[in-house]
C-alpha cells in the first residue's frame, strides 16, 4: 500500500510539477504577449478588384452639423473625381459615413467601428477639435491614417499630434498671427477675448492672448462662452461695460451664428473692432451682411482671382446642383483638398501601406496653382499640419454677384503665420511604434 | 460690483426669463392637461419659425405674378400675417400629432415619450428637406431692428419688442385659462378627466384642441425667438430643454409656475452669464436641483394626477 501510495504520490507530484511547468510556460507566454511588442500588423487581401474603403467621420448633428455636411461634400467630390479617372491603383474608392454628432465620445466609438468592423483603410473628417482629438487617439492605436480636415485648435498639430494624423486647416495661432499685429496697430491695445468653452476656443484664445501681450496689448477680460449658448445678451452687456477697443472672438458653429445675430442687432459690430479668429463659410452663408461684421480669417474663398478657382466652383455646382449653398466655402475646400492629397499619396506610394502613405504625406508639397491659393503649401513633417496661405477678410458691402459675401483684405504666406509653438509641443510617435497595415 | 453695474444684468435676466416663460407656456399646457411630456415641442417651435419664413417671403415659382404682388406688400403686413397664420398651421400639425397619440393613451408614459420623440425627428428632418440645412434669417419689420441707448448701455430694440409680446401673450393665455369657460374646462380636464367626461364634455375633442393650442404657442414662441437665436433645422433642441426644465422648476401644470420658473431660469442664466459665464448654461440645471431637492413638485406644483 505504502509503495503503491508512494508511487502514486510520485506520479501525482510529477504531474503537479509538469502542470506547474506548463502553467509557468503559459503564464510566461501570456506575460510576454502582454509585455510586448505592442505593435502588430494587419494585412488584408488587397485584391485589385477590392475597393479602397474610406471612413468619413464628419458631424451630421450637433453644433457643427452644417459644416460637417459641407466637409463631407468636399471629400465626396474628390473621391468621385478619382473614381472617374479609374480609381486609385486601379481600385475603386468607396466611402462609408457615420455621424460623429459633434461629440468626442461618439467620435471615438465611430472611429473604432469604422476601423475594426468595416476595415476602413483611412479615416477623414472633423470640424470639432475635441472630436478630432478623440478620433485620432483611436486611429493611432490601430495605425490608421486619419485626416483632420477642418478642426483648427493649435493642439491638433501641437500636443495632441499623432503620427497617423494630418491637419489640413489653418489653426488658431496661424489666424491670430495674421490678424493681431495689424489689429493692434489699427484699432488699439485694449482687447477682450470671447472664448468658446472647449478645446479649440481655449487654445485659440491662448494663442491670441500671447500674441497680443507680445505686441504690447492688454487683455482686459476673457468671457467664456459655453457650447450651446443661444442668448449672448448678458455677455454682450459685459463687453460694453468693459469697453474694449478690440474683441477677439473664438466662438464657432451655431454659437457663433447666434452671437453674430445678437451683436448685429445691438450694432456693436460698428462700436468696436471685432476679430473673429476664423470664419467658416457654412456658418455665415445666407445671413444678411450686417451679421458679417469685423475681420476674420479663412484659408480659401470662392472669388479668389486665381487659376482654377472658377473651374472648381463650376465642378462643385455640377456635382451638387440642388445644394442650397450655391458656391463652395473653406470647409468644403479643406475636405476636398485633404482627400485629393491622400488619394494622390496612395497613388505615388503605389500601395495602401500606412507607413508608406504617411511618408508620402510628410513630404507633401503642393504648388500654389494646385492649391488655388497665393503661396505654395507644404506639410510640416514635424507637426503634420499643412502650411498654407492665410487670408483675412471682411464683409463685402458692394457685392455685384450673389454669394460674394467676403472682401479679402490680405494674404499671408505660410512662413509669416507659422505656428512655432506646435513644433515645440508636438512629439510624433515613431513609425516603429505605429501599427502597420495594408488594405 | 456696484448697483449700476449689476442692474443691467438683473433687467436682462428678467427679460430673458419672460422669453423663456413664453417658450414654456405651450409645453406646460400639454403636460398639465394631457399628462404628456411632448418632446416634439422644440420641433414645433422650429416649424413655427419656418412657416413664418415662408409666409413672409414665399417662393411661389408656379405663380410668379402672385408672388411679386404679395412680396410688394410692406414687410409689417407680411410679418403680422405670419405671426397669426404660422402658429395656426403649427396647431394643425399639433392636432395631427395628437391623433397619432391616441393609441398611446392609457398605456405606459414611455409610449407617449417615444412617439413625440419620433415626431420630433420626423419634423426636424422634414424641415431640413423642405427648407434646407443652412442657416436662415427671419426678417422683422424695420422699426423693430437696431438698438437703443439706456443708462449708457446699448439694448436691442427687437428684444424689447419680444419681451412686450411675451408679456401680452402670457396675459392672454392667463385670461383664457382663468376667465373663460373653455379655460375652466381645460383646467378641470387636467384635474379630473373622468369627472369632466361624466359631465358630458367631449374629452377627446378637448385633448385635440389643447394639443393644438400648445403646439400653436410653441410655433408662436419660435417666431418670436428665432430672430434672436437664429434659425436652423435643429433650433428646437434649444427650446425644448429649457421648457422642460422650467415646468419642473415651476411645478407641472401650474401656469404661474411656468412664468415664475421661466423668470428664475432667465435670472440665473443672465446673472451667471455676466459674472461666471462658463456656468451660465449649467446654472439652470443647478437651479433645478436646488428646487427639486426642497420641493419635489416644483415651486407651484400641486399633487397631480400623475402621482395617483
Amino acid at each position: 500500500m505504502d509503495n503503491k501510495s508512494g508511487k502514486s504520490n510520485s506520479i501525482v507530484n510529477s504531474k503537479r510539477r509538469t502542470l506547474l511547468k506548463g502553467a509557468g510556460v503559459v503564464s510566461a507566454g501570456i506575460a510576454s504577449g502582454f509585455m510586448g511588442p505592442w505593435v502588430y500588423n494587419r494585412v488584408y487581401a488587397a485584391a485589385s478588384d477590392k475597393p479602397i474603403l474610406i471612413g468619413l467621420t464628419s458631424d451630421a448633428s450637433g453644433q457643427y452639423a452644417n459644416s460637417g455636411a459641407s466637409d463631407r461634400r468636399g471629400m465626396m467630390m474628390a473621391v468621385a473625381e478619382f473614381n472617374a479617372k479609374g480609381g486609385v491603383l486601379g481600385r475603386r474608392v468607396e466611402t462609408i459615413h457615420f455621424d460623429t454628432e459633434t461629440t468626442p465620445a461618439t467620435g471615438s466609438r465611430v472611429a473604432e467601428r469604422l476601423i475594426t468592423r468595416h476595415e476602413c483603410a483611412f479615416l477623414i473628417g472633423a470640424v470639432s477639435s475635441g472630436v478630432a482629438n478623440a478620433i485620432s487617439q483611436v486611429a493611432q492605436k490601430y495605425g490608421t491614417v486619419y485626416l483632420n480636415t477642418n478642426s483648427s485648435s493649435p493642439t491638433e498639430s501641437g500636443k495632441n499630434c499623432h503620427r497617423v494624423k494630418f491637419v489640413w486647416d489653418g489653426n488658431g495661432t496661424n489666424f491670430a498671427q495674421a490678424a493681431v499685429k495689424n489689429a493692434i496697430d489699427t484699432y488699439g491695445k485694449k482687447w477682450l477675448l470671447m472664448t468658446n468653452d472647449y478645446v479649440w476656443g481655449h487654445n485659440t484664445s491662448a494663442a491670441t492672448r500671447s500674441l497680443v501681450e507680445m505686441f504690447g496689448g492688454d487683455i482686459v477680460d476673457e468671457i467664456l462662452v459655453p457650447q450651446g449658448t443661444r442668448d449672448f445678451s448678458a455677455m454682450l452687456l459685459k463687453v460694453q461695460q468693459a469697453s474694449p477697443q478690440v474683441v477677439a472672438a473664438a466662438v464657432g458653429g451655431d454659437d457663433q451664428k447666434a452671437m453674430r445675430q445678437q451683436v448685429s442687432q445691438l450694432g456693436l459690430g460698428q462700436n468696436m473692432a471685432w476679430i473673429n479668429n476664423q470664419q467658416d463659410w457654412p456658418d455665415v452663408y445666407g445671413l444678411p451682411l450686417d451679421n458679417l461684421f469685423g475681420v476674420f480669417g479663412t484659408t480659401w474663398y470662392w472669388k479668389l482671382d486665381l487659376p482654377g478657382v472658377a473651374e472648381f466652383v463650376e465642378r462643385y455646382q455640377a456635382m451638387y446642383p440642388d445644394t442650397r449653398m450655391r458656391v463652395p466655402g473653406n470647409v468644403f475646400y479643406n475636405g476636398y483638398m485633404a482627400t485629393r492629397e491622400l488619394l494622390g499619396a496612395v497613388e505615388r506610394a503605389g500601395t495602401t501601406n500606412n507607413g508608406k502613405v504617411i511618408m508620402e504625406l510628410e513630404n507633401l508639397k503642393v504648388s500654389a496653382r494646385d492649391r488655388m491659393q497665393h503661396h505654395d503649401a507644404y506639410m510640416n513633417p514635424n507637426t503634420h499640419q499643412m502650411q498654407q496661405t492665410i487670408y483675412l477678410a471682411t464683409a463685402n458691402q458692394t457685392a455685384q454677384v450673389p454669394d460674394d459675401m467676403f472682401t479679402v483684405l490680405s494674404q499671408s504666406s505660410p512662413e509669416d503665420v507659422r505656428d512655432n509653438g506646435a513644433d515645440m509641443t508636438c512629439s510624433l510617435e515613431s513609425l516603429a511604434d505605429t501599427p502597420t497595415y495594408e488594405m | 460690483m456696484t448697483v449700476s453695474h449689476i442692474f443691467p444684468h438683473l433687467l436682462n435676466g428678467l427679460s430673458l426669463g419672460l422669453l423663456f416663460a413664453l417658450i414654456a407656456l405651450g409645453f406646460m399646457l400639454i403636460v398639465g392637461v394631457m399628462e404628456l411630456i411632448n418632446l416634439a415641442h422644440g420641433s414645433l417651435f422650429a416649424l413655427g419659425a419656418y412657416f413664418a419664413l415662408t409666409i413672409i417671403d414665399p417662393s411661389l415659382s408656379w405663380f410668379t405674378a402672385a408672388e411679386d404682388s404679395y412680396t410688394a406688400l410692406p414687410l409689417i403686413y407680411r410679418y403680422g400675417l405670419a405671426l397669426i397664420l404660422a402658429p395656426l398651421l403649427v396647431a394643425v400639425v399639433g392636432m395631427g400629432l395628437e391623433l397619432c397619440m391616441r393609441r398611446t393613451y392609457g398605456k405606459k408614459a414611455e409610449y407617449g415619450l417615444l412617439l413625440t420623440f419620433g415626431a420630433a425627428l420626423v419634423i426636424e428632418e422634414s424641415i431640413r428637406l423642405t427648407w434646407g440645412p443652412t442657416e436662415r434669417y427671419l426678417q422683422v419689420p424695420e422699426f423693430m431692428t437696431g438698438a437703443m441707448l439706456f443708462a449708457g448701455l446699448i439694448y436691442s430694440k427687437y428684444k424689447l419688442y419680444a419681451v412686450v409680446l411675451s408679456i401680452i401673450t402670457i396675459f392672454l393665455v392667463w385670461l383664457f385659462l382663468e376667465r373663460s369657460p373653455y379655460g375652466a374646462i381645460i383646467k378641470a380636464g387636467a384635474h379630473d378627466s373622468e369627472m369632466v367626461r361624466a359631465l358630458g364634455i367631449n374629452l377627446t375633442k378637448l385633448r385635440l384642441l389643447v394639443f393644438g393650442f400648445g403646439a400653436g404657442l410653441a410655433g408662436f414662441a419660435g417666431i418670436v425667438m428665432t430672430p434672436i437665436w437664429g434659425l436652423r433645422p435643429h433650433v428646437g433642441i434649444d427650446a425644448v430643454i429649457p421648457a422642460f426644465l422650467i415646468i419642473v422648476v415651476g411645478g407641472i401644470g401650474s401656469f404661474w409656475g411656468a412664468v415664475i420658473g421661466g423668470i428664475l431660469v432667465g435670472l440665473s442664466v443672465g446673472i451667471t452669464g455676466a459674472y461666471a459665464s462658463d456656468w451660465s448654461l449649467l446654472s439652470m440645471y443647478l437651479l433645478l436641483i436646488i428646487v427639486v431637492t426642497f420641493r419635489t413638485r416644483g415651486l407651484f406644483g400641486k399633487k397631480s394626477i400623475l402621482e395617483n
